[in-house]
């Protein structure tokens, strides 16, 4: 179980972003974390990531804390994918899936290529191997970004605002796909895109204004917020 | 699309190889005595039609040497460094018919005089009439040598007169013809000499300006070589190898010498050739290293976290970009042997121009290292990659094509800046162009071979630019 405690969180310049947080996330297949624009989504996320130091609380990973935790570990267990998705774009999307297998988990170049051809098979997009990322569209992107974080098997994997860039069909079929993927990985979905989560997620957190609102299963946060309210 | 040569570390180490060498080349043996001069005052010292240095002052040099018992060493360099560097030590003496003069006297001590000649001021044939003498090129422009010791004489005597200087005496003679300058001063021999040789309308007017005593300039310190000097030169004289020196060389000269006028074209090929091979190992050598140098220096530009370092590189690098190649060639070239450095000419040219070309590709790293987006690390951090990986995997390859076209510029101007490491007596194809010239009175074509030569090299490199920035465009990857 991945805890947050008493997170609080503020930038050098600017408001407090995230107070005093708890929260518990399962290994739960689907968990969506929700709240409106400027609610301090994306600072939980790079919290989560160990992108920002922790001024007060903690975050730990079956009781070890993921501050203290070993780089390679830490990455191993947790995945993420930005909003911005970030794909390297000198590489193509195969290259962009070997790079962390071979320089991270020191797997030799072939065997490495042919597990990303594997997943690339098993997400349904082997088409996209040899394309760089300015040659495909940005649901395949974002497809794309999920297959190269998803190659390090994390437990968990982060997705900041993954139909941002969708079209409400695309962003259907995202969904559809994250189902059939989450057997063996945790997806926590952070977004603002409540219809999305709907039919996908399991449970849900609500953030509002840097502070966690509510918790519950989805039908629940549904019905505190109302679809239209945070339909985009 | 990889950059192949880049990759090739096995040129890189060839270089390192063959920089180390010449920098190991240089140690000094113990019983050579070397000699500078200019290689370009006939018929004092030249290049002969074989392409070999000749002269009264190469012959002179010669049998002191003899007489020394030691090895004979020549060094040929600009006459306006020439007294810097024997104060820089990095020869014995000069024996490049030099004048004694109060003010040189300050810095170094002269041997006894070898000949004896005097300035002479030389007029066009055409304006036979009008100058009689110098009094009446008041208000005209004189040509002189730069540094001699007509200039400052006429600089202090006459000052109306509008004193040109020259780095030699093809250049005066050019200016002459061109009319740029009306008369010129030099030694009374050696004008006479030229003008024959290169068969141009000059004539000389008036009498003698003064007289000369040319003598061989050496260190205060080195009195023991002095004495020894002074012996040789006592002994030559007395046995009339002095006189014979001297009658080789302005005796029954013109038959033979006319010939030189023509220089076979095989020498002239392969002097042109073996200068601008040695341009362009000064210039490859300089651009690898400087390239390779260039990235640290780009890393810590683009990081203004290392404060203290940041602002080093920043001073260095503003402080290089922002002053003359030339200056900064001089002050390693001179300064160097002050503090107990002693550089060869390439090596102290390779030196700076790695410098300099380590300077300007840093910048362009800096840029192309900028933009590249900051997220690009940070992905790179979420999938585990150490900082060192994110470098050289991530964000290296994005920036170096960003900064390729840009680098092939700065690669571009450090071939065409290499020309200025003649001024420091490397060998490279400027300065054997000016030898030839100077032997065959043709500027015009051997400036332009040389011109040609390097527009060969650069123009490929221009062209490769254009298409790898044309080809960035097309992928449009950096700003995705
Ligand atoms: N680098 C930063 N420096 C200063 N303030 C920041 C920075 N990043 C975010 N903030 C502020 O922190 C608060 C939370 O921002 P955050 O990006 O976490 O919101 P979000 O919920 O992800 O919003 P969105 O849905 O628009 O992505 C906002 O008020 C924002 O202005
Ligand atoms: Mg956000």
């Amino acid at each position: 179980m991945l805890k947050i405690k008493d997170l609080t969180y503020s930038y050098s310049q600017g408001a407090t972003a995230l107070i005093d947080i708890s929260m518990g996330l399962p290994r739960e297949h689907i968990l969506a974390i929700l709240g409106r624009s400027g609610s301090g989504k994306t600072t939980l996320l790079k919290c989560i990531g160990r992108f920002l130091t922790l001024q007060k609380g903690d975050i730990t990973l079956d009781g070890e804390s993921i501050y203290k935790m070993e780089r390679k570990k830490l990455r191993h267990l947790i995945g993420i994918v930005f909003q911005q998705l970030y794909l390297f774009p000198h590489l193509t999307i195969l290259e962009n899936m070997c790079l962390a297998p071979v320089k991270v988990l020191k797997r030799n170049e072939s065997s490495a290529k042919k597990e990303a051809k594997e997943m690339l098979n098993k997400l349904g997009i082997k088409n996209l191997a040899d394309r760089y990322p300015s040659q495909i569209s940005g649901g395949q992107a974002q497809r794309a970004a999920i297959a190269r974080a998803l190659i390090m098997k994390p437990q968990y994997l982060l997705l900041d605002e993954p139909t941002s860039a969708l079209d409400l069909n695309t962003s259907k079929e995202l969904g559809e796909w994250l189902l059939e993927l989450k057997a063996e990985t945790t997806f926590v979905v952070v977004t603002h895109d409540v219809l999305f989560t709907k039919n996908i997620a399991n449970s849900g957190f609500l953030l509002s204004e840097g502070k966690l609102k509510t918790k519950g299963n989805m039908k629940h946060i549904v019905d505190i917020l109302g679809l239209g309210d945070y339909q985009r | 699309m990889n950059i192949s040569f880049l990759k090739s570390k096995t040129i890189i180490l060839v270089v390192f190889f063959l920089v180390t060498a010449c920098f190991l080349v240089q140690a000094e043996e113990k019983d050579i005595f070397t000699v500078a001069l200019t290689g370009k005052y006939p018929p004092f010292s030249f290049y002969s039609q074989e392409g070999k240095l000749v002269g009264f002052d190469v012959d002179v040099a010669d049998k002191i040497a003899d007489y020394l018992d030691h090895e004979l060493k020549i060094v040929t360099t600009e006459w306006d460094g020439i007294l810097a560097g024997l104060l820089a030590k990095k020869y014995d003496a000069i024996v490049g018919s030099m004048a004694i003069t109060p003010q040189r006297k300050k810095s170094v001590d002269f041997s006894l005089p070898y000949y004896e000649s005097g300035a002479q001021l030389f007029i066009h044939k055409k304006d036979k009439g009008e100058f009689t003498n110098i009094k009446d090129l008041k208000g005209q422009s004189v040509g002189v040598g730069i540094g001699e010791t007509y200039q400052h004489y006429l600089e202090d005597n006459y000052p109306e007169i509008n004193v040109v200087t020259y780095k030699s005496t093809v250049d005066i003679f050019q200016d002459m013809l061109n009319r740029r300058i009306k008369g010129f001063v030099t030694d009374r021999l050696v004008g006479f000499y030229q003008i024959k040789k290169a068969d141009t309308p000059f004539m000389a007017t008036g009498r003698l300006l003064y007289r000369e005593r040319i003598a061989i300039p050496i260190l205060k310190e080195r009195k023991a070589l002095l004495a020894k000097i002074n012996n040789a030169l006592i002994a030559m004289k007395k046995k009339g190898e002095l006189t014979e020196i001297n009658k080789k060389w302005f005796g029954q000269e013109s038959k033979s010498n006319r010939k030189e006028k023509k220089m076979k074209t095989a020498i002239i090929a392969e002097k042109l050739l073996q200068g601008f091979g040695i341009t362009l190992f000064v210039a490859f050598s300089s651009i690898i290293m400087g390239f390779l140098l260039s990235i640290p220096f780009g890393v810590i530009l683009n990081k203004r976290k290392i404060y203290p370092l940041y602002l080093v590189v920043r001073t260095f690098n503003d402080f290089i970009r922002g002053t003359p190649l030339l200056i900064q060639l001089f002050f390693i070239y001179f300064g160097a042997p002050q503090v107990g450095i002693m550089l060869t000419p390439i090596s102290a040219a390779i030196f700076t121009l790695t410098v300099n070309a380590s300077a300007y590709m840093a910048e362009v790293i800096r840029s192309g290292l900028m933009s590249v987006d900051p997220g690009q690390k940070l992905a790179g951090k979420a999938l585990g990659l150490t900082n060192f990986s994110i470098f050289r995997f991530i964000v290296w390859p994005q920036a170096f094509r960003i900064a390729l076209p840009p680098l092939m510029n700065a690669v571009v101007a450090l071939m065409k800046d290499t020309a200025l490491i003649a001024m420091i007596s490397v060998g490279e194809v400027i300065r054997q162009a000016q030898s030839i010239i100077s032997v065959t009175y043709n500027p015009m074509k051997y400036y332009f071979i040389a011109a040609i030569m390097f527009f060969i090299v650069t123009f490929p490199l221009m062209k490769i630019a254009g298409r790898i920035e044309r080809k960035i465009k097309k992928k449009g990857f950096a700003n995705a």
